[in-house]
C-alpha cells in the first residue's frame, strides 16, 4: 500500500477525536477571556510567504511560520469572529454526525450581526477560508471536519471501488454507463477503498469534452487506462483520488489539458500541489505525474497553426508568472513557455478534432505514450 | 419787472426745495443703500430694527421686536415693524418719522449701530414715493393713552404731517409702524430681511427677534442674555488721527481761547507736556484764539502732533458684546456642534481710533451656510451624528458662512471689498487642520467694534482694510482657528474610538454564543469580560447609553477646552 508520511496520518483520527481537540482550542479562548487576556487563536501562515517548494519531494509545501488571530485586532476582529462561528458550527456536525459541504456552512452561518445590517459573511470565501484556519489550528484535515466540497470530477475505467460509509457498494466503472462514476469529495480511504484495478496508467484529462471523446472511443478499453475528468482546475477529491491512482495503485499519471496558462497550472497543481492547500500537498500531489498535452511543439507537429487561439494579455502575464515559478524551471518547461509567449498563441484539446474526430484516440495519444513523450 | 423777478425766485426756490427732497432720493440711492429691489427692502427693516434697538436701549428696556412683510402685488410689498419700547409721543411722532436729517447721530465719536442709511424719516419718504400711501403708526408711552395715527412727509418744508390721529382704549407701550413699498423684492437670500434679522439677533442676544415672512412662515430668535448694553459714551477724538480740516472746524466751535486749550479740551490725551512739545514745532503762538486759525497753522499743528507720542486712546467708549454672550446667542441661533468665542484686547488704527475685535467660530451642527447662501432645509433628528462623519469624509454640503458686522450691525453686502473677508481668507487654515475652508460647516462671526468704523464706501457695507485692522483680525482668527483645530481633532479621535468600540461591541455576544455552544461557559460572564476589555484597550469610559444622549458629554468636552484655552491665554480667560 501507499508509503505513509507524517501529515497522511491526520486521516486517521476519529470524528470524537477532532471534536474534543476543537473543545480544548474553545477552552483555551474561553480561559483567555476569563483571564481579561485578548482572546487569540495561533493558525498556520497561508499564502506566498510561508510556501516552499520543496525540490527534493518535488512539491510545494507550507512553512512552519504561524500567525495569531485576535479579537482586539482592528484587522483580526472581523475574521476572529468567523472563526469562531465556523468552529462551533463544525463542532456540532462532528458531535452529530453530520456533513456539510462548505457552500452549506456558509449558508447555514449567514446572517445580520446583531440589530446592524452587517452580514456575518459576504462571500464564501470569507467562510472557507475560515475552515483552512481551523484545519490548522486543530491540526486535521477538512475531510476529518466532515465538511466537503461540490464533488467534482469523474472517473472511468476498469477500476473496482467500494463505498463503505454507503452499503458497502461495490461497483467497477467500466459499467456505469458513458458517464463513469462521479468522485466524492471525500476520497479517504475509510470512506472509499480501491478494490481491484486492472490499467496500465491514468489519464487527467481537463475537459469534459475530450472526457466523453475518449469514452466514446472506447479509448480506456482499447488501452487498459483510466480516465479521469476534472472538469477544469481538479477538486480536493479528484486530487486525493489521483494520488491514490499513483501511490496505491502506482499507475503512471499523465495530464491532458488544454496549451494554455489554466491547462499548465491544472498540472502543476496535480504535480506539485497548490499554495492555497500547500499543507496538504503531502497527500495530494504526484510529483511522478507527466504533461503529455496540449504543446506548442503539437501545432507544429499535427499542422494546427490554423486552430490556435490568441492569448489575451492576462494570458501572458499569467505564462510569465509561470516562467518564474521554481517548478517550471526546466528546460523543457521554459522553452515551452516561452514559444507560447513569443507566438502569443495557445491550443485547446478540441482542436485535434481538425485532424478528425478520432485522430486524438486513434493517433495522438498512443503515439505519444509510446514514444514518452511528454514535458516533465 | 423787479417785484415779478422775486416772486419768480421764491417760487423757483420753493419748487427747488420740493423738488430737491425727492431728488436727494433718487440721487443718492446708492449712498443710501436704497439701490437694488432686494437690497432696498433689507435697508427698510434695517432702518426700523436699528432705531428700535436704539430705542430699547436708552430706554433700559429689554428689546422685544418683530418684522412682519406681506406681499401686495408685484414687486409690492407692506412692512410692519413692532417694538416694546419707550414709544413716542403726540409731539415727537412726528419728528421721529416724517422729518429728514433729524437724527441725532451725525458727527459724534460714538460707537452707534446707525450712523448709516437714510432713517426711519427716509423710509416714510420712500413710502410715499412709490405707493402715495401714508405710514401707519400705533404707539404708546405707557403712560396716558396709546395712539394711532398717519404720517407724511410734505417736502415742501421738509415736515411731517401727521393725520387721523385717534386715541386707543387698549394698553400699549411700544411702537407699530406700517409702511408700504413698491419696486422692491422679498428674497429668502443672504442677503434678505430673514437673514438681516437673524444676524441682528446673533449679534443683540439681548433682543427677541420675531419675523413673519411674506408666505406666512414665523421665525423667532430667543434672547439669550438678560441684560442691557451699557449706553455708548461720545469720546473725544485723539489728536493722532486729526486732519488738518478737523483742526480748523472743531477751533472754530470750540468755546476755548485760545488753542492751547483747545488741543487740551476738545481731544483727548492732550497735556502740559504735549503743548510745549507743539509749541516748540509750530511757528506761531499756542495762545492764538483757535477761531483765527489758518489753514497753513493748522498744517503746522497736525505736523507737531505726529511728533508727540500720545497715550492710546481711552477704550472706554468701546461697547463689545462679551466672548460668553455670543457664545450662547450663536449656540441658540446657530445651533452648531461646538462654538468658540473671543474678545480681544482694544487696538487702535490710523494713530487714533480704537476698535476690537470679537470672533465666534461655530463648527457642525448646523453651522455653515447651505448651498447657494440660502437657507438649508432643517436635518432631521439622528442625521445630526451622521453629519459629523460626513464632515470628515468631506462629504457634508455646508460651506462656510462668514457674518461680519459693525459695532453689532450686520453687513451683508460688499463681502468682497471687506477687510474682514480678506481676513478670513488669508489666514492659512491647513494649518489648523482645515483642509478646505469653503466646504465646511464653519460660521465664522466677526464684530468690528469702534467709535469710527472705517467704511469702504458710502453703503457703509465693508471695512477698509487698514493695516493694523488686518493684523488684529487676522490674530483673532488664528487664535480662534487653533482652538477649533483642537475640538475637531479631539472630536474626530473620541468618534473614531468610539466606532472602534462599536464594531468591537457588536461581535462581542456572537463570539460569546459560539464559545458557549462548545464549551458550555457563561455567555453573559463572557460578555462582559469582552467588553471591559475593548473599553480598557481603548481607553474609553464605561458607556451610558442615556448619558451619551444628553450634554453631560458635550459639557464635558466644552471644559476641557476652556481650560485649554485658558492654559492657551495665560491663565485669564
Amino acid at each position: 500500500m501507499s508509503k505513509k508520511s507524517r501529515k497522511t496520518d491526520k486521516g486517521l483520527e476519529t470524528p470524537k477525536e477532532i471534536a474534543s481537540r476543537i473543545h480544548v482550542m474553545a477552552e483555551g479562548i474561553v480561559g483567555q477571556i476569563k483571564k481579561g487576556q485578548n482572546p487569540h487563536f495561533v493558525t498556520k501562515q497561508r499564502g506566498k510567504g510561508n510556501v516552499e517548494f520543496e525540490e527534493d519531494k518535488g512539491i510545494i509545501e507550507l512553512g512552519d511560520k504561524e500567525t495569531t488571530r485576535s479579537f482586539l485586532n482592528i484587522a483580526h476582529t472581523k475574521k476572529f469572529l468567523q472563526t469562531m462561528l465556523v468552529t462551533s458550527q463544525l463542532y456540532n456536525y462532528l458531535s452529530h454526525d453530520k456533513t456539510a459541504s462548505i457552500r452549506e456552512i456558509y449558508y447555514e452561518l449567514k446572517h445580520t450581526v446583531g440589530n446592524t445590517s452587517e452580514n456575518t459573511f459576504e462571500d464564501q470565501s470569507e467562510s472557507d477560508s475560515c475552515i483552512v484556519d481551523l484545519e490548522h489550528a486543530v491540526e486535521t484535515i477538512r475531510e476529518k471536519l466532515n465538511v466537503h466540497a461540490n464533488p467534482k470530477g469523474t472517473l472511468y475505467g476498469d477500476i473496482t471501488l467500494v463505498d463503505k460509509v454507503h452499503n458497502n457498494d461495490k461497483f467497477n466503472c467500466l459499467k456505469l454507463g458513458r458517464g463513469g462514476w462521479s468522485v466524492m469529495s471525500r476520497m479517504e480511504p475509510n470512506e472509499i477503498e480501491i478494490k481491484d484495478c486492472d490499467a496500465k496508467y491514468a489519464l487527467v484529462i481537463e475537459t469534459s469534452a475530450m472526457y466523453e471523446r475518449l469514452i466514446e472511443e472506447d479509448f480506456a478499453k482499447k488501452h487498459k487506462a483510466i480516465l479521469v475528468g476534472t472538469g477544469g482546475q481538479a477538486a480536493r477529491g479528484t486530487r486525493r483520488l489521483i494520488f491514490r491512482l499513483s501511490h496505491e495503485q502506482k499507475l503512471p499519471i499523465y495530464t491532458f489539458t488544454d496549451g494554455d496558462p489554466y491547462g499548465w497550472y491544472i498540472y502543476s497543481v496535480i504535480k506539485q500541489g497548490s499554495m492555497a492547500l500547500a499543507a496538504h500537498s503531502n497527500y495530494m500531489a504526484v510529483p511522478d505525474a507527466k504533461y503529455i498535452g496540449m504543446t506548442i511543439e503539437d501545432v507544429k507537429d499535427y499542422g494546427l497553426e490554423n486552430v490556435t487561439e490568441k492569448m489575451k494579455p492576462g494570458d501572458i502575464k499569467r505564462a510569465k508568472e509561470m516562467m518564474d515559478y521554481d517548478w517550471f524551471k526546466n528546460k523543457p518547461w521554459q522553452d515551452e513557455l516561452k514559444t507560447a509567449i513569443d507566438k502569443k498563441i495557445r491550443i485547446e484539446q478540441q482542436a485535434l478534432a481538425n485532424k478528425s474526430l478520432e485522430f486524438v484516440a486513434t493517433e495522438y495519444l498512443p503515439k505519444k505514450i509510446k514514444n514518452k513523450e511528454f514535458l516533465p | 419787472m423787479p417785484e415779478e423777478k422775486i416772486i419768480t425766485a421764491e417760487k423757483l426756490a420753493e419748487e427747488f426745495k420740493e423738488h430737491s427732497v425727492a431728488e436727494f432720493f433718487k440721487k443718492n440711492r446708492q449712498m443710501l443703500g436704497l439701490y437694488g429691489k432686494v437690497r432696498t427692502l433689507t435697508t427698510i427693516v434695517h432702518e426700523y430694527v436699528t432705531n428700535s434697538l436704539d430705542a430699547c436701549e436708552e430706554a433700559r428696556i429689554l428689546p422685544e421686536i418683530e418684522v412682519k412683510i406681506e406681499e401686495l402685488g408685484e414687486e409690492y410689498y407692506v412692512v410692519t415693524a413692532k417694538d416694546n419700547g419707550p414709544g413716542l409721543t403726540h409731539d415727537t411722532v412726528g419728528k421721529a418719522l416724517g422729518q429728514l436729517l433729524a437724527g441725532t447721530k451725525f458727527h459724534r465719536l460714538m460707537q452707534m449701530r446707525g450712523q448709516q442709511g437714510i432713517g426711519a424719516s427716509g423710509c416714510t419718504m420712500l413710502s410715499q414715493m412709490t405707493t402715495g400711501k401714508p405710514v401707519k403708526v400705533i404707539t404708546g408711552t405707557g403712560r396716558g393713552k396709546p395712539f394711532a395715527c398717519e404720517v407724511t412727509i410734505d417736502p415742501k418744508k421738509n415736515q411731517a404731517k401727521v393725520e387721523n390721529l385717534q386715541e386707543l382704549d387698549k394698553p400699549f407701550r411700544g411702537l407699530m409702524v406700517q409702511a408700504r413699498f413698491k419696486d422692491v423684492i422679498y428674497r429668502e437670500s443672504s442677503t434678505g430681511p430673514l437673514e438681516y434679522l437673524r444676524r441682528t439677533a446673533i449679534a443683540n442676544p439681548h433682543a427677541q427677534v420675531t419675523f413673519i415672512s411674506p408666505k406666512g412662515e414665523k421665525t423667532t430668535f430667543n434672547r439669550t442674555a438678560n441684560y442691557i448694553p451699557k449706553l455708548p459714551v461720545a469720546q473725544k477724538p485723539h489728536p493722532s488721527g486729526a486732519t488738518v480740516d478737523d483742526i480748523i472746524t472743531m477751533g472754530k466751535a470750540s468755546v476755548a481761547r485760545k488753542v492751547s486749550s483747545f488741543l487740551k479740551s476738545d481731544f483727548e490725551r492732550v497735556g502740559d507736556t504735549a503743548i510745549e512739545k507743539i509749541q516748540k514745532q509750530v511757528k506761531f503762538d499756542l495762545n492764538k484764539d483757535p477761531k483765527q486759525l489758518s489753514w497753513d497753522e493748522a498744517e503746522q499743528v497736525v505736523t507737531a502732533i505726529k511728533q508727540v507720542d500720545f497715550i492710546a486712546p481711552s477704550t472706554e467708549g468701546l461697547r463689545p458684546i462679551g466672548e460668553e454672550r455670543i457664545k450662547k446667542s450663536l449656540e441658540s441661533i446657530v445651533e452648531p456642534e461646538f462654538v468658540f468665542t473671543l474678545t480681544r484686547p482694544p487696538k487702535v488704527y490710523a494713530g487714533g481710533y480704537p476698535f476690537e475685535v470679537e470672533i465666534g467660530i461655530a463648527y457642525g451642527g448646523k453651522a455653515g451656510a447651505g448651498d447657494n447662501g440660502t437657507e438649508e432645509p432643517e436635518p432631521k433628528k439622528g442625521e445630526e451624528e451622521n453629519a459629523t462623519q460626513k464632515v470628515m469624509n468631506g462629504e457634508n454640503q455646508a460651506k462656510v458662512e462668514i457674518m461680519r458686522f459693525a459695532n453689532r450691525a450686520p453687513l451683508l453686502f460688499d463681502a468682497g471689498n471687506c477687510a474682514i473677508t480678506e481676513a478670513v481668507h488669508t489666514v492659512d487654515w491647513k494649518r489648523y487642520g482645515i483642509r478646505d475652508l469653503e466646504n465646511i460647516p464653519l460660521t465664522i462671526f466677526i464684530n468690528f467694534v469702534s467709535v469710527h468704523v472705517p467704511y469702504t464706501g458710502a453703503g457703509k457695507q465693508a471695512i477698509t482694510d487698514e493695516e493694523e485692522i488686518m493684523e488684529e483680525l487676522r490674530l483673532a482668527l488664528m487664535q480662534c482657528a487653533r482652538q477649533t483645530a483642537h475640538y475637531i481633532n479631539t472630536k474626530r479621535h473620541e468618534i473614531e474610538n468610539k466606532m472602534k468600540r462599536d464594531m468591537f461591541y457588536k461581535y462581542i455576544p456572537e463570539i460569546a454564543g459560539a464559545l458557549n455552544n462548545i464549551t458550555k461557559a457563561d455567555k453573559k460572564m463572557m460578555i462582559d469580560k469582552l467588553e471591559y476589555l475593548v473599553l480598557t484597550k481603548l481607553k474609553l469610559e464605561k458607556p451610558d447609553i442615556e448619558k451619551e444622549k444628553d450634554f453631560e458629554k458635550k459639557r464635558q468636552q466644552l471644559e476641557r477646552i476652556k481650560k485649554f484655552k485658558a492654559e492657551l491665554m495665560g491663565g485669564d480667560a
